[in-house]
């Protein structure tokens, strides 16, 4: 029963950050689209990008102390990366030359959503899977 | 806390940044165009009255006018900030903000109050005196002359020159052609060509030649582009003569090339001459190739490299390498073509022929793209010719917003245009309405500038505006630490001002403000009111605030003596100053918070390396272990984000940070210099300022930034034909939106390059368009709107594409590139990446008529491009690019960089190859008239050997000049020019009239050179030959020709760029 909470609350927490990533994907389509301006834009993707590093980290050390080692793995490059750009301080969107670096924060956005999702579908079927052994 | 409260009150109360909405009303339809349903239609603009409702609504929380300025009138809210801010006065009561004092500025009661004492007074002394009657400024209605110079309708003349069939007398002396070998391949891949035949079939002499000509295309079809719609053509006029050794350039003059892309190229506006045209060029127009001297002439320029492989001698004679000692040459051909474009000063593009396919783009290696330099100072005569729409509104196309020019066409009698860009159909307004005459054009075409000239300028009406105006603003913020006072810079700084304040433009509508700051901020209370300027002290630097924030920016017609009091009073007041200080970052912020209502000019004199509060830098030096390594490039870079943030919110609230940096040691220019990149600011760097000896210059730069025709809160966008796209932009400027640059200031020293980019893979219009507009408010406070039109012919060929180049252009897109680079790589890299394009298109050349002409071991190169290779060497030897870590200081190669991002076409190539001229000859002849300037202006080429040891000679790159004395030179000029110190340290020596003869011309020489020039002040720099190290620094460092420390030579350049074309070629 426990182990289907915590495949639960993993779920909770992927979906969290998918929304998270594609906000901010939003945001950098708006920006080409020319519905908002680079500085909300680049203001709004700034707010949310430290709760969704943290957000990862602690996803990771869930992992890691509910024992299920094998999706920590899955979660550390992802962690890894982001702790390199926080510590070259480059994880920050600069307004001045958001349009210059569109195309490849785009892409690495997209990267990661299609990260997330495999993820979550993993997820999702260790759910499923811890929920049907509880049933047996 | 309280503390707050005075600046919030006025800072961020205009809820989005209001020039959103400026953008939008210049192309609000942008936001309909993603959208492809029905639901579109609620956006989508329709004409005029509503134009100006769309951009609000979508442009979010844009409030009605008074929202948006609340406190237009600084006078109606004098109450407000101090009734709101409270700690201001009751200072004791927050013991974190004890230091606020106020005192006047009697040079006499000039103590500095220890930085964390209490106050030393009550909140404001104020002298009470007599209230000067403010003139009420009400800015004079600008009703812009409705009568435009009258235009007598463009004439093509050049329809009647085009290229005409070689003489056939040439027959007979075509040695080199006849000996194509074989003849007979499959000529089904000659498909392309049929019509080459048929056309001149009629032409007697010409079929004598047929068979030969045929056959050489015959023997070599691999060669010949598949899709070949056009023939190359040849320049018949410049019949360059195959001779051994080189090839002469063919005769200066207009270049010869009329060429048949008037034949698809026909501007719409004359149909009449169109079809005719037509008719008439099309024999001729596919006519060259077919000439019988085909095999003679070449369409290239070559050089031989290489004679006998292993010897020293390199084949190359130095003196026949091309050199550009005219300047800069503006591709005159392509003028002629299209006589409606706007001018080259204006916009240049680095090909005038746009390539159709991706593949075509893909094998034309240098940059494509365009220079732009929107207010290019246009010579007497030739000016902007303003017209004003009125009530009719401007005239643009419903879908893609361009703007009325003299490429779109009238049809159904007059009733409506249609776009060039877009093609479509637009109703013209009623107002605007004229009947066509017989051949299509309107009968008013003469009495309409926007239908027959390039460039016009609109007069915007209020749709155009989401403020009112902005009026002329400069705010100073000087340093006043101890090494600017012993600079001497202060000094120089406020007599300028002083000097300038009645020619600031804006007339009764300029502002103006001051900070000084050193370890603490110094507010000036300058209102009309007072008789004394007040000076109030902050030093709470991590928490700024602005005292009194409406009297520190006033009106500077209204408080001019005061302002000039305080000018008069600056340098004395610091004079014993031994503060080493400086808080550059919190008066960064504060002199933001005075002026972000406004916008405007912030005129930044900084003198040591910021060391308080936020934006302190650190001494970064230039550590020579990081060159070559990765991390190499973060010296070039900003350090602290702080400076971006801030060049950011500057441009969101149109303030435009020019910075002038000083410093004899190690200043951080590239952090202090991105204030100016995002601004659309400039950097003025003087190393190691003593006024001494740098003031005139200081003087001359000074006072042009704030006397020159300025643009103030500019927007800036260029459209182009359907599947073209500009993809990317570099300058100083920063990006609003993917295609719109934002310029709180433009003047005419700016411009701005772009690269193009084919989005479809081919293109199927014959001509492809440009449009430059730049939206901005004058300095007499009208909304202007500046429009530049070019068009250009779109080719299936490289070769064309290779003919119509334009160096300048190229060059200017090119270096901004490396340098750009270099910022994110090494300076190696950077370099490397210029010369990879070169060898790249080079090669692509040689390979298009390797085969077709014995190139052998020639190196060969389009005519247009001649000068290209020896630019090049000039980029790699340029000051933000050459050599490594002891080569150039770290600030001077990131401010010559920034300039350098800046520089338009011309100004860069005199600055990458410096005008030498020797002027002894001169100065000893006899007085002569000033048309003599002319002949003594033959540049030299830029290597030692120029130098003979018995002349004296002038160096002149538009930024200073350097006057070099050889050894041997009579002594009697010397002195005359010097005075008796001819024989001791030239640096120390002062060039200065003295009384003779001789030294008056050489004067007025130099007075002639800078007027040439205006935008920098050429400072006079003395070298004698020999005098080591100054003649290096400052002479054979910059002979760009020469070898020096470890660069290579012109020769031996030459010789590595042809050694790489023919590897894998």
């Amino acid at each position: 029963m426990g182990d289907m909470l915590a495949w639960l609350l993993f779920f909770f927490i992927l979906i969290g950050l998918l929304i998270l990533v594609v906000y901010q994907l939003m945001c950098l389509a708006d920006l080409e689209f020319d519905y908002i301006n680079p500085y909300d834009s680049a203001s709004r993707i700034n707010q949310v990008i430290l709760p969704e590093f943290i957000t990862e980290g602690v996803l990771c050390f869930l992992y890691l102390v509910t024992g299920h080692w094998i999706m920590a793995l899955f979660g550390i490059p992802y962690l890894y990366y982001n702790v390199r750009l926080y510590m070259r301080r480059q994880h920050l969107i600069d307004v001045t030359e958001i349009f210059n670096q569109l195309d490849w924060e785009k892409k690495k956005r997209l990267f990661k959503l299609g990260y997330l999702v495999f993820l979550l579908f993993l997820s999702l079927f260790w759910l499923i899977y811890s929920a049907l052994e509880d049933d047996e | 806390m309280g503390t707050e409260d005075p600046n919030r009150a006025y800072i961020p109360s205009r809820p989005a940044p209001s020039p959103f909405a400026a953008t939008q009303s210049i192309r609000p339809n942008l936001l309909t165009r993603p959208m492809a349903g029905p639901d579109a239609s609620v956006f989508r603009p329709t004409p005029p009255p509503q134009q100006t409702s769309t951009p609000f609504s979508s442009s979010g929380p844009v409030g009605s006018g008074p929202a948006i300025r609340p406190n237009m009138h600084p006078a109606l809210l004098t109450t407000t900030p101090f009734s709101s801010a409270g700690p201001v006065s009751g200072s004791e009561t927050h013991e974190f903000r004890p230091s606020y004092s106020a005192r006047s500025i009697a040079p006499s009661t000039n103590v500095l109050p220890p930085p964390s004492g209490p106050p030393t007074s009550g909140p404001f002394q104020r002298f009470p005196s007599p209230q000067f009657p403010s003139t009420t400024q009400v800015p004079p209605p600008q009703t812009s002359p409705a009568v435009q110079p009258f235009f007598s309708p463009p004439t093509r003349p050049h329809i009647s020159t085009g290229p005409t069939v070689p003489p056939p007398q040439t027959i007979n002396t075509m040695p080199s052609c006849m000996n194509i070998p074989n003849s007979a391949v499959d000529s089904s891949i000659f498909a392309p060509r049929p019509n080459l035949q048929s056309s001149f079939s009629q032409r007697g002499p010409s079929n004598f030649a047929r068979g030969t000509m045929q056959s050489a295309y015959q023997a070599y079809p691999g060669k010949q582009p598949p899709v070949v719609t056009q023939p190359p053509p040849v320049k018949s006029a410049a019949f360059v003569s195959h001779q051994e050794n080189y090839h002469a350039s063919p005769p200066p003059g207009p270049t010869p090339y009329l060429s048949p892309q008037s034949v698809y190229g026909a501007p719409p506006v004359a149909p009449s001459t169109g079809p005719f045209s037509r008719e008439q060029m099309r024999p001729t127009g596919s006519g060259p190739p077919l000439g019988p001297a085909q095999g003679l002439i070449e369409d290239f320029s070559s050089l031989t490299v290489g004679s006998v492989p292993g010897s020293f001698d390199s084949g190359i004679d130095p003196k026949a390498l091309p050199r550009p000692l005219d300047g800069d040459v503006k591709p005159k051909s392509f003028a002629d073509m299209y006589p409606m474009n706007s001018d080259s000063r204006y916009i240049r593009l680095t090909t005038s022929a746009i390539p159709n396919s991706q593949s075509l783009v893909s094998r034309w290696h240098l940059p494509l793209g365009a220079v732009v330099c929107p207010l290019a100072e246009a010579p007497v005569g030739e000016e902007v010719p303003v017209v004003n729409f009125a009530s009719m509104g401007i005239i643009r196309c419903r879908r893609c917003r361009t703007y009325v020019n003299p490429y779109v066409t009238f049809t159904d009698s007059g009733r409506k245009w249609k776009c060039n860009i877009c093609a479509l159909l637009n109703d013209v307004p009623p107002e605007y309405y004229a009947p066509l005459d017989a051949t299509g054009r309107r009968n008013d075409l003469d009495q309409r500038p926007e239908l027959s000239k390039g460039s016009v300028e609109f007069v915007a009406p209020p749709e155009y505006m989401v403020r009112p105006p902005m009026p002329t603003l400069y705010f100073f913020l000087i340093d006043v630490s101890v090494s600017a006072v012993r600079s001497g810079m202060i000094q120089v700084v406020a007599e300028t001002i002083k000097s300038c304040l009645d020619r600031l433009p804006g007339s009764s509508r300029t502002q103006i403000g001051f900070i000084t700051y050193d370890s603490t901020i110094h507010f000036y209370n300058i209102k009309s009111s007072l008789t004394q300027p007040q000076m109030m002290v902050v030093s709470d630097l991590d928490d700024m605030f602005v005292p009194l924030p409406d009297d520190l920016l006033v009106n500077l017609s209204e408080s001019r003596s005061v302002v000039e009091a305080l000018v008069d009073s600056l340098p004395s007041m610091f004079q014993d100053n031994v503060n080493v200080e400086s808080a550059f970052g919190p008066a960064l912020k504060a002199a933001f918070m005075i002026m972000s209502q406004l916008g405007g000019k912030l005129l930044v004199f900084q003198n040591t390396l910021p060391s308080l509060g936020v934006g302190r830098l650190r001494l970064r030096g230039d550590d020579i272990r990081v060159y070559g390594t990765d991390k190499e490039h973060t010296s070039r870079i900003p350090e602290d984000p702080f400076y971006k943030q801030m060049a950011a919110d500057f441009t969101k609230y149109q303030i435009s940070a020019n910075v002038y940096a000083f410093s004899d040691k190690y200043n951080d220019v590239a952090s202090l210099g991105i204030l100016a990149k995002y601004t659309g600011g400039q950097l003025y760097y003087y190393p190691s300022f003593q006024s001494a000896i740098q003031k005139e210059k200081l003087r001359h730069e000074l006072a042009r930034d704030l006397t020159r025709e300025t643009a103030w809160e500019a927007v800036m966008r260029i459209r182009c034909g359907k599947g073209v796209r500009f993809t990317s932009y570099h300058g100083n400027f920063m990006l609003r939106s993917t295609d719109l640059l934002a310029l709180p200031a433009v003047d005419c020293d700016k411009a701005y390059a772009m690269q193009l980019s084919l989005e479809d893979t081919l293109l199927t219009t014959q001509t492809v368009y440009f449009q430059v507009a730049l939206l901005y408010t004058s300095s007499n406070g009208e909304r202007r709107i500046r429009v530049h039109t070019m068009a250009a012919p779109v080719v299936a060929e490289l070769g064309e594409m290779y003919r119509q180049a334009d160096t300048g252009a190229i060059v200017s897109l090119l270096s901004r590139l490396a340098i750009e680079k270099s910022l994110s790589y090494k300076l190696e890299e950077a370099r490397n990446s210029i010369l990879l394009r070169l060898v790249k298109a080079l090669r692509e050349y040689r390979n298009l008529y390797a085969v077709q002409h014995r190139v052998g071991n020639r190196m060969i190169y389009p005519e247009s491009l001649k000068f290209l290779p020896l630019y090049a060497l000039a980029i790699f030897k340029s000051t933000p690019l050459r050599g490594g870590y002891g080569d150039v200081q770290l600030d001077e190669r990131c401010a010559a960089g920034y300039t350098i991002m800046a520089l338009p076409v011309n100004k860069l190539l005199k600055l990458l190859y410096p005008t030498l001229v020797r002027i002894d000859e001169h100065l000893v002849k006899a007085l002569q008239k000033t048309d003599e300037f002319k002949n003594i202006c033959k540049a030299l080429p830029l290597t030692a050997e120029s130098l003979d040891s018995r002349g004296l000679y002038l160096f002149d790159d538009g930024f200073r000049f350097v006057i070099w004395f050889g050894k041997m030179l009579s002594p009697n000029i010397a002195m005359n020019l010097l005075g008796d110190d001819f024989t001791t340290d030239y640096s120390r020596v002062s060039l200065s009239e003295r009384d003779n003869e001789m030294s008056r011309k050489l004067m007025h020489l130099l007075q002639t050179f800078r007027e040439c020039d205006p935008s920098y002040y050429q400072l006079c720099h003395l070298v004698r030959q020999g005098e080591q190290p100054r003649e290096g620094f400052f002479m054979l460092a910059n002979l760009v020709e020469d070898q020096v420390g470890g660069m290579n030579g012109y020769v031996d350049w030459i010789q590595q760029i042809h050694r790489q074309i023919q590897q894998n070629a």
